[in-house]
């Protein structure tokens, strides 16, 4: 995809609205649920049986009044202070109002002037850049319910009505479809990390809205801008932005007007199409919510949680970077999970012992890598597993990486190593053991091979010294095979080099 | 202040219209004739507030600010009483 | 079974006690009234009666009663004491109308914390009080379900919007009643009524299962005969709710020992400063109520309190913030109401077309004050007004709270009329809005303010004449010193 296919007298102006769904156990202003049981891949509370978890708070009963949940406040601010932003001391609840089935109160307690979170920033890597994205804010929310569309009429279900959310506005500081995706992916590792959202955009936790427009190149201007909406994968977001910056180059070029409107993403024809004009802007009457007492954060609340914040995305791709030699592209697989990067640190630590020099580290650190990103990897989506309920652990990594750096095994027989240990658990060395997996490094016993196939193959032996090099190889395979695959290859070409030359 | 006399001029049965259907109220047109000059004098009435000197003044939303925020542990607590069967609207286009 | 011996809580204890009565003799009496008087045909108080839940009480207390021998009055203060319900207070499984049409069918699913204290206290609640529709008014004239009548000239209405609850108590309906109070709802009737009215500070009692109609101004309080009895339905439901974030963190009313602490000797008295704002004097006032307010102020002077003239200077903008800040709050509170969960569907919405449709035929149903109200209020919440109009009334209202503070450092009481008139005519006002608002300017800055405030007989009521309330204020969370205060008025018998 080349995303810097815009042409070069117009520049696109992108900002993004993130609405991420809290990780708590209860909903922002009752006690239902607001998640269910099974981490990141549990269904969603809405999917469950049609308002079987609600309650007269949660779906706007007279004379009920909400009552804020401490954890989401503080996951709010951990999500703050993990993006740079101000942690306001006092900040205000607002009713935002407007008639929709799915909005039991007819308005949504949200945050208009003075939110949580204010002025912070995310850096992000591109392919050509790194650069600043600002965040001008952070607000918390409540989730609204859905709207089942059956024909002829529609059905409400409330199970979703009033889950925790933050939203996340940026300032419209990105310029490409890349940059939009590489923030999207940045902030999805922030919120993951922190354990204070699950990150599934399939089940609705992780939500993105995109603001687009476009203007001439140098214009202190912008334009008038779309809303994209309904899009859960960052790849379709990529791809709708992409479209959207190009149809409205092409909009203003043939001298049209860019209409303020929200469009949706038709993946099939990598289209945007128009949901409504938002022509008429609506207005939400927004007031301060006399139920709720604003909220006041002292210094001493968040200086009690800043210890919780964990090493975060950035933070370690720099490290996997710079101290480990990762790519950029390795260093990003690893890091796309917490688990993942964290059990990739923990084989790392346990190899730090056995490869003291630092150059034997990156090598060792760079073959873990690739263990985790390629065979583990391939196993865990094979079997649909997450991490932690495999049997595989870092020392299992760690174990093979030295095994195979010392050639005590061969990569092949490594790789058998791991498919014992991913289906019992047992350590390599007893796998090893078992399973006869040493590679035979022994000279002496393999010197005795060598002679058998030299003596038994003497055509492929002339062409060698005539100068055919290739057919080393085939000498090492009848090695190989005497040994019955055992035989150290590289040193058995050692070997064979030395007879012959 | 100058114009609000001419504010409250504003308040026609359009505006009426307008805010009802803000709050998605159906008026008669016998409501809305008579209504809309009771609106008026209500907002004529308020407009003395515009004489008052409020600069520096805070909005009071809460007769008990500054106090506690009052915050909920984060536990899960099944109300098992309330139907549940679905809503029902007409069409959501 | 002496009726005149049920007129209180402690005379109905004494007949417990006494064996006069038993709580089954007593309740049964009380519904008798209710239904003989109480319902369509009579004053139109009572919109519900539950008489099985009652009765099933009732004996259940009768039970523990035997058991006991005494009433444990200690433990359970309203031990069989029959209330009744404003009906804009939720009662699990009790249809709940707020005296609007849109609830006709409304069962509520819960039960308010204000009713739950008071039934864990051994009430008995007979039944849901007819109101105002969403406590919009001050004559009970606003009800979906007509008018409420004067429980002694049936020709003039009860005052609002607690009208049902005020008639059912001075008719002896019911000992004692929960009313709501957001500009005078409570105190307004009582006065009008002839009984005692307290709105407690704001935040003193939970407003969790009063179906809001000004959140920042909303208030439970109890309705009844004596202060003694107000002051024990206060003690019982007052108190932090953790369900309520705008309930106040501080400990439940101690009202009813501090009446025992109500002031008595010359130099109690004298230590008592009682501040007449000069804004509530200038006119507006009828000569009766200006009367009687001015001899209940002699009577405090003659004890030796000192009457000290005070200013409010804002007090003219008092009503006009009112109905700026309690519509926009309303207009709300009241976009729930939609017919998709609960409440009244009506056929022709079931049929709408589209869902704008669907809202707007629902939402006809509201009476017509109430659409007043919402379409004031989403007018003064709406772009391009909100700042002149609702916030303005905000910051003004800030200026009314302070007016108060300053002159608390003058004064421990404030002492005033509750409304200009006594109970006028059914149908006398109900055509011209802006004069019934200003019905309400003595009680609405106490709820601006939030801060606790009761009407008491003045005493100077005759046969021939209405009755008239004195209002108290006093500052933030000091019902105690209130109470005792409006007791001691309360003793001295009738005015000279």
């Amino acid at each position: 995809m080349n995303t810097m296919n815009i042409q070069n007298d117009f520049e696109a102006v992108i900002g993004l609205e993130v609405h991420a769904q809290l990780a708590t156990d209860s909903k922002i202003f009752c006690a239902c649920r607001a998640r269910l049981p099974g981490g990141p891949a549990a269904e969603s509370v809405a999917d469950v049986a049609v308002n079987s978890n609600t309650c007269p708070v949660c779906s706007g009963h007279p004379g009920t009044l909400p009552v804020l949940n401490r954890k989401a406040v503080e996951f709010a601010m951990l999500a703050g202070l993990a993006t740079n932003c101000r942690i306001n001391p006092r900040s205000v609840f607002a009713r935002k109002s407007y008639f929709y089935p799915d909005l039991p109160k007819g308005y949504q307690i949200s945050q208009y002037d003075q939110p949580i979170c204010e002025a912070g920033w995310l850096e992000i890597n591109t392919a050509s850049a790194r650069k600043r994205i600002r965040i001008d804010r952070i607000h918390m929310e409540e989730d609204a319910g859905k709207n089942i569309h059956l024909s002829g009429f529609s059905v409400v279900n409330l199970n979703r009505a009033g889950v925790p959310l933050i939203e996340i506005v940026s300032a419209p500081d990105m310029r490409t479809a890349e940059e939009a995706g590489a923030y999207l992916r940045a902030l999805h590792g922030v919120v993951t990390y922190l354990g204070i959202c699950d990150g599934n955009m399939q089940e609705g936790n992780f939500r993105c809205d995109a603001n687009v427009s476009v203007m001439p190149r140098g214009s202190k201007e912008f334009g008038t801008r779309a809303e994209i909406k309904n899009v859960n994968s960052f790849r379709f977001i990529e791809k709708a932005i992409d479209f959207e910056i190009r149809r409205q180059i092409e909009v203003l070029r043939a001298g049209g007007r860019v209409i303020q409107e929200t469009r949706g993403y038709d993946s099939a024809r990598n289209v945007t199409v128009s949901l409504r004009s938002k022509e008429e802007a609506q207005d939400y009457r927004y007031f301060p919510d006399p139920d709720l007492i604003p909220l006041r954060i002292e210094d001493s609340w968040i200086a009690s949680i800043r210890p919780r914040i964990p090493e975060l995305p950035a933070r370690k791709f720099e490290r996997f970077v710079s101290e480990f030699g990762l790519s950029q592209y390795d260093a990003e697989v690893l890091l796309a999970s917490r688990a993942i990067a964290e059990f990739y640190e923990e084989s790392v630590k346990i190899l730090k012992a056995a490869f003291p020099d630092p150059s034997d580290l990156r090598a060792a650190a760079k073959a873990a890598a690739n263990w985790t990103t390629g065979e583990l990897m391939r196993l865990l989506n094979e079997e649909g597993r997450e991490l932690s309920a495999s049997k595989v652990t870092p020392a299992h990594i760690a174990d093979l990486v030295r095994l195979a750096q010392s050639r005590v095994v061969s990569s092949t027989g490594a790789k058998q190593a791991l498919g014992v240990a991913w289906k019992t658990g047992e350590s390599v060395e007893t796998i090893v053991e078992r399973e006869g997996l040493r590679q035979v490094s022994d000279t002496a016993a393999l010197e005795v091979s060598i002679d058998k196939v030299i003596a038994g193959f003497p055509a492929q032996v002339a062409e060698y010294k005539a100068g055919k090099e290739k057919v080393i190889g085939f000498l090492v395979g009848q090695v190989m095979k005497q040994s019955g695959g055992k035989a150290n290859p590289s040193l058995v070409q050692e070997l064979l080099k030395k007879k012959l030359s | 202040m100058a114009d609000s006399k001419a504010e409250v001029q504003k308040i026609d049965e359009t505006l009426t219209l307008r805010v009802a259907d803000l709050a998605r109220l159906e008026l008669s047109e016998d409501e809305v004739r008579t209504f809309t000059p009771q609106l008026r004098d209500v907002i004529g009435y308020v407009e003395q507030l515009q004489e008052v000197d409020v600069s520096g003044v805070e909005p009071l939303t809460h007769p008990l600010e500054p106090g506690d925020s009052a915050l909920r542990e984060d536990r899960v607590e099944i109300f098992a009483d309330l139907s549940t069967e679905g809503y029902r609207v007409p069409q959501i286009l | 079974m002496d009726a005149d011996k049920l007129q209180t809580i402690r005379a109905i204890h004494d007949s417990f006690d006494k064996k006069q009565a038993s709580v089954v003799e007593v309740t049964r009496h009380f519904l008798d009234s209710v239904k003989k008087k109480g319902g369509k045909d009579g004053l139109n108080a009572f919109l519900t009666v539950c008489e099985n839940r009652v009765l099933e009480r009732a004996e259940a207390a009768d039970q523990i009663l035997r058991a006991e021998g005494k009433v444990p009055r200690d433990r359970v203060p309203l031990f069989g004491i029959p209330l009744g319900i404003k009906d804009n207070l939720t009662m699990d499984g009790v249809r709940t109308t707020c005296g609007s049409k849109m609830l006709d069918n409304y069962v509520a699913p819960y039960t308010a914390t204000c009713v739950e204290r008071l039934e864990s206290a051994g009430a008995l609640c007979l039944g849901k009080l007819n109101m105002d529709e969403f406590a919009m008014g001050g004559s009970n004239e606003n009800s979906a379900y007509g008018p409420v009548l004067h429980p002694t000239q049936p020709e003039r209405v009860p005052g609002g919007s607690s009208g049902g609850s005020a008639a059912a108590v001075r008719a002896g309906l019911c000992v004692a009643a929960l009313g709501t109070d957001t500009g005078g709802s409570i105190r307004l009737p009582a006065s009008y009524c002839g009984i005692v009215g307290l709105k407690p500070t704001y935040g003193r009692v939970s407003r969790y299962g009063l179906v809001a109609f000004a959140s920042s101004l909303d208030q439970v309080g109890p309705m009844a005969r004596t202060v003694e009895d107000a002051a024990i339905l206060f003690d019982v439901m007052s108190g932090h709710d953790p369900r309520d974030a705008t309930s106040a963190t501080v400990p439940k009313g101690a009202c009813r020992e501090a009446l025992r602490k109500a002031p008595e000797t010359q130099a109690e008295w004298n230590g008592i400063r009682i501040g007449v704002p000069k804004e509530y004097f200038v006119g507006g006032l009828s000569a009766e109520v200006e009367k009687s307010i001015q001899s209940s102020l002699r009577w405090f002077e003659s004890k030796g309190a000192r009457v000290i003239p005070i200013s409010l200077p804002h007090t003219q903008y008092a009503v006009a913030v009112y109905y700026l800040v309690a519509v926009s709050e309303a207009s709300s509170n009241l976009a729930r109401f939609d017919g998709v969960r609960y409440g009244v569907r009506p056929a022709e919405a079931e049929n709408a077309d589209d869902l704008a449709a669907f809202y707007r035929k629902v939402r006809a149903h509201f009476g017509p004050e109430v659409k007043r109200r919402i379409i004031l209020g989403t007018f003064a919440l709406s772009s391009g007004y909100s700042e002149a109009y609702y916030r303005r009334a905000c910051q003004v209202r800030r200026l009314i709270k302070q007016d108060f503070a300053t002159a608390f450092e003058k004064v421990d009481f404030i002492a005033g009329p509750v409304s200009p008139t006594t109970a006028f005519k059914i149908g006398e006002r109900i055509s011209d809005p802006l004069q019934m608002y200003l019905n309400d300017i003595f009680t609405i800055p106490a709820n601006l303010a939030g801060l606790p405030a009761i009407s008491i007989p003045s005493g100077t009521e005759t046969p021939d004449s209405l009755p008239i309330g004195l209002h108290l204020i006093a500052p933030p969370f000091q019902e105690e010193r209130l109470l005792s205060l409006a007791h001691a008025f309360e003793k001295r018998g009738a005015a000279p």
